[in-house]
């Protein structure tokens, strides 16, 4: 083919050769890059694409303000304040040590700290998303910062909201806290909640109200998809026609009306905290309005939970979480305890409704009582005599209710326990609520194997031995003992407003059951009447002379209520009477009080729980009628001028 | 008379290598596409002038193109010295009163055109090692004498281009002669000692002969993740883009990522990222399945050459735009390291089509004339 005039044979034969080599070259070469671009397009395209489309679009996040929480007047309980937060973006650092270095002098961070924070997020997050490094920045710090901006644009300043408890660490427990979401609730929550969209970097409430209302207060962040260039910089055309991504306005939450009254929540923790408590204040009171509104809900020891707002430390929570007094447990419903002597009412309306005793029916108490090799002491050692059901109650006679106790059985104290919601948690979803226990035959058959003992139904008739209950449970029974057997659901949130105050939910109190009437299920039920004898015994505690909490009547206001003193631990006979305040403080007993006021036509239940206190008088009734007396300056001033007035006189 | 006459005229026609001529159309019409689409992004409304410009220098090129073709390659031979001779000057003189641009001196400002000595360096080259070889026979393959003055021809546009700094370039020109002598055949050992020899100069030429640029060049290359947002950035995003394609591609005008300026230099070194970006597999691989063609066209042609200076020329100019498109793509695709070298007939600018077309030009050329009568 090929000819070369000047070639001779052998020659043309190489040149052939030749172009073999060529051809085979450029076709390997070519082939190369084939099997690039397939590996490229075809194989991660689909990755690469992903990426590409993060590359160009920056999601610019509008903040969406977490709903406040008010107390039933309005006052601003849990409120948004503005703040500055320091974030390195990783996408946009090139130098991230000289940048570290850079802020360390404004922020007092430690350069590697921060090198070490943006690379776990980078690996976390990757690098689009910005990394906090400082919240609560002060104005200096914000001003010296922006200037850096110029030199290290992955450094950013951005406005956040900050969550703020007014009431700092009353009612913490309560109110609850916030954090920035982890990674792993994102895929729990959007399991959980469908229609709301939960991104990293949000903030949710992870206790308390903050989380049980945590789909009502929390905003639907708005966002905004602008085209950036490589530099991060906006270009000229935004949301340009050929991507056609449309602008998602931000959703404030909503906020929350409590039936909390801030005036009372200070006055309970305040009322905590008399002189005459014993040793140091753990415990929880709940104060309730006969229709079931809770005014209080104090549970000490507690913490700020501003704290947890700006990113808590891992020092402070784990001293959190290892303080043994636990001051993270909500204490009025996660902690259950025996009722003690508070129990006792309970037991008197069911022996009075089984007839196994009488209004007027007399019992002798030597001072204990023998069943069988047992034998249970009274809570004085001398006795009380011979004594009918309101002196029982007003005096606190365990033999009474040793007797009545054991006629009954422990399944009847079962039944009419149940009537009053003992031992079922109370459906306020605050915090992880514990049921309580009220026993039976069948439960400790199938929970311990074990067959019923008469001599446990007289310990658990005085309230002690298995019986357990919480705080709010026992002000939910007393306000029913109060409203003559009607059952009142304890409820905290009265309204769901909009950010232009709209109401968009309201609450109304709600009747679970009226006593008096047979149960659906049980049949039981209590008459009237009976309810009628246990509120005089239950007057006669602060009226009596030897009512329990005498010592803390208001004058002019009769108020009802019982004292309860439960052991942590068994004593011998010879201990039992020893000074309790002689001994180490965790064997100390519990001291409760139950009550409400005023006596006729009540209208306020309170639940005071003191651990270690030694008694329910010294722990409980005297914070008892602190509250009573503040609940009636503001809500019933003509009582309590009556009360002040006529202590004036007397002096 | 007569006859003959409508016989030369005919014969002139069937002459043409008109498949050879219709690649490159169709080349530097996906050029023409995807310039548009290059240049009328979204954030830049200023530069659409490229595009027009580019028509201007296609319209130039193609005439280049033609004159080339219908005159006798011979002419070539003979002032293949004399190109080369001017070439060097303008070399010298871009590094005397070039323009400096992005940190380089690579243009001489001629008033309507800034020229990029550098771009026909390789034509001359190519030209002048076709001349040497084709004068001379080696029927026992070249010797180191034979290697002298075609070495010192080499040499002296590889130091100039060297010192612009252009490294592409100047490795481009060793490219091109070391597939000439390769062709025509070479002693073994001497192939031996060389590729000793350039083992043994690398450690040598990266500490005293590259500069920083260019060592960063490497060492992203190599590993391109270690700083993204900084000197490996090019590489990342202009693979992304590539990728991002998939199949089919994002649609004209659609790429995120060139018409977002995420890809530096699209218009130029870049482009064929545009066309990965938009157009997909397909349009890549239709792409590069033309320039395939192409390569494999000029081999035919410098097989049928009618003279060795033809086959010679054509395999000098054919390695010349082999190694464009090969380094080219390699580098968007990540599998080179970044260095400045366009694509050739579809990136934009003047020097690179005109010397491309004036290139594929003497191919047509060495075709049109492959009959001696």
């Amino acid at each position: 083919m090929s000819q070369y005039v000047s070639n001779s044979q052998t020659e043309t034969k190489e040149f052939s050769r030749r172009y073999l080599f060529f051809y085979v070259v450029v076709t390997l070469a070519m082939g190369l890059l084939f099997a690039r671009l397939w590996h490229l397009q075809i194989i991660s395209g689909e990755e690469l694409k992903n990426f590409s489309d993060k590359n160009s679009l920056k999601k610019t996040t509008t903040a969406s303000p977490r709903g406040l929480i008010l107390d039933r007047e309005n006052r601003v309980i849990v409120d948004n304040l503005p703040g500055f937060m320091a974030t390195i973006s990783p996408q946009y650092t090139t130098n991230l040590q000289e940048l570290a270095e850079a802020i360390h002098p404004i922020i007092k961070l430690e350069p590697k700290d921060i090198v070490k924070k943006v690379n776990q997020s980078r690996r976390r997050n990757g690098p689009f998303l910005p990394v906090s490094i400082k919240k609560n920045l002060n104005m200096e710090e914000v001003f010296r910062l922006k200037r850096l901006r110029i030199d290290y644009p992955g450094l950013d300043i951005q406005e956040t909201i900050v969550r703020s408890y007014k009431l700092s660490e009353n009612g913490a427990q309560l109110f609850g806290f916030v954090r920035q979401i982890s990674k792993k609730e994102i895929k729990k929550f959007k399991k959980k909640h469908k229609n709301i969209l939960f991104e990293p970097g949000d903030i949710i409430g992870k206790a308390g109200i903050e989380l049980t209302w945590e789909t009502t207060l929390k905003g639907l962040n708005g966002a905004d998809f602008i085209e950036v260039d490589a530099k991060g910089r906006k270009t000229y055309k935004t949301n340009s026609k050929f991507l056609n991504i449309e602008p998602k306005p931000a959703i404030p939450g909503k906020s929350l009306v409590l039936t909390i009254d801030k005036d009372i929540q200070e006055a309970a923790l305040k009322a905590f905290s008399r002189d005459d408590y014993v040793g140091d204040r753990v415990g929880s009171i709940v104060v309730m309005k006969s229709n079931g509104e809770i005014l209080a809900w104090v549970s000490t020891p507690s913490y700020d939970a501003n704290n947890f707002s700006t990113g808590i430390s891992s020092k402070l929570w784990s001293q959190l979480v290892n303080d043994p007094k636990k001051p993270l447990v909500n204490k009025v419903v996660q902690d259950h305890y025996s009722p003690g002597s508070t129990f006792k009412p309970i037991v008197a309306l069911a022996a009075l409704q089984e007839k196994i005793v009488n209004p007027w029916t007399k019992v002798y108490s030597p001072g204990s009582y023998t069943l069988g090799r047992g034998t249970y002491h009274d809570s004085h050692r001398e006795g009380h005599g011979h004594i009918n059901i309101t002196e029982a109650i007003e005096r606190s006679s365990n033999v009474f209710f040793y007797k009545a106790g054991h006629t009954l059985g422990i399944d009847r104290i079962h039944r009419y326990a149940k009537l009053f919601d003992l031992g079922v948690k109370t459906d306020l979803n605050i915090g992880y609520e514990v049921s309580g226990l009220i026993p039976s035959k069948a439960w400790k058959k199938k929970a311990l194997g074990e067959i019923w003992t008469p001599g446990e139904t007289v310990v658990n008739a005085i309230g002690q031995g298995y019986v357990l209950t919480t705080a709010l449970q026992m002000a939910k029974a007393y306000n029913a003992i109060a409203q003559n057997g009607v059952v009142y659901q304890p409820f905290i949130v009265k309204k769901v407003i909009d950010q232009n105050d709209q109401v968009i939910s309201e609450f109304e109190p709600k009747i679970i059951r009226d006593i008096t009437v047979p149960d659906e299920e049980s049949g039981a039920y209590i008459k009237k009447e009976y309810f009628k004898t246990v509120q005089k015994g239950m007057k006669n505690v602060f009226q009596g002379d030897h009512g329990t909490a005498k010592w803390y009547k208001i004058k002019g206001v009769e108020m009802a209520g019982k004292t309860g003193t439960t052991q942590v631990r068994k004593f011998s006979s010879k201990n039992i009477y020893k000074k309790c305040k002689e001994r180490p403080y965790k064997f100390r007993h519990h001291g409760w009080f139950v009550g409400y006021a005023p006596y006729k036509n009540p209208e306020i239940t309170i639940a005071v729980l003191a651990e270690h206190s030694c008694s329910g008088a010294l722990g409980g009734a005297g914070t008892f009628k602190d509250i009573v007396n503040a609940y009636l300056k503001k809500y019933r001033p003509d009582l309590f001028a009556k009360s002040q007035g006529k202590k004036k006189g007397g002096t | 008379m007569q006859n003959y006459s409508s016989l030369q005229n005919s014969k002139r026609f069937s002459r043409f290598n008109f498949k050879f001529a219709f690649i490159i159309f169709a080349l530097l019409f996906i050029g023409l596409i995807n310039l548009f689409s290059a240049t009328h992004g979204v954030s830049l409304g200023h530069n659409t002038r490229l595009f027009w410009l580019q028509l201007i220098w296609m319209s130039a090129g193609w005439i280049l193109f033609l004159i080339v073709t219908f005159i006798d390659y011979d002419l070539f031979k003979r002032l293949a010295y004399a190109f080369y001779g001017f070439n060097i000057i303008a070399l010298i003189m871009v590094m005397l009163v070039g323009k400096t641009v992005l940190g380089a001196q690579r243009w001489l400002d001629l008033g309507f055109f800034r020229w990029q000595p550098s771009e026909t360096a390789k034509i001359s080259v190519a030209l002048v090692l076709a001349k040497i070889f084709s004068e001379k026979s080696y029927p026992n393959g070249m010797g180191v004498k034979d290697l002298l003055w075609p070495g010192v021809i080499t040499l002296i546009p590889f130091i100039l281009t060297v010192r612009q700094p252009d490294l592409g370039t100047s490795l481009l020109i060793i490219g091109i002669a070391v597939s000439m002598v390769l062709f025509i055949k070479v002693k073994w050992s001497i192939i031996i000692v060389l590729l000793l020899g350039g083992v043994l100069a690398t450690p040598l030429v990266w500490n005293f002969g590259l500069k920083k640029y260019q060592q960063d060049r490497v060492m992203i290359f190599l590993n391109p993740g270690r700083d993204p947002r900084g000197r490996g950035y090019n590489s990342i995003q202009s693979k992304v883009a590539v990728g991002s394609g998939r199949l089919l591609g994002k649609g004209f005008r659609k790429g995120t990522q060139s018409q977002l300026e995420f890809i530096p230099e699209r218009h130029s070194d870049f482009i064929y990222s545009v066309l990965s970006e938009e157009h997909g597999f397909i349009g890549s691989v239709f792409t590069l399945g033309l320039f395939c063609i192409l390569f494999f066209t000029s081999l035919r042609i410098s097989y049928e050459a009618r003279d060795k200076f033809g086959a010679l020329v054509t395999i000098g100019i054919l390695s010349f735009i082999f190694f464009h498109t090969f380094i080219n793509v390699g580098m968007v695709t990540g599998i080179l390291p970044i260095v400045g070298m366009p694509l050739p007939l579809l990136s934009y600018g003047g020097s690179s089509l005109l010397t491309v077309m004036l290139g594929l030009g003497i191919i047509s050329s060495v075709s049109y004339n492959k009959y001696l009568f």
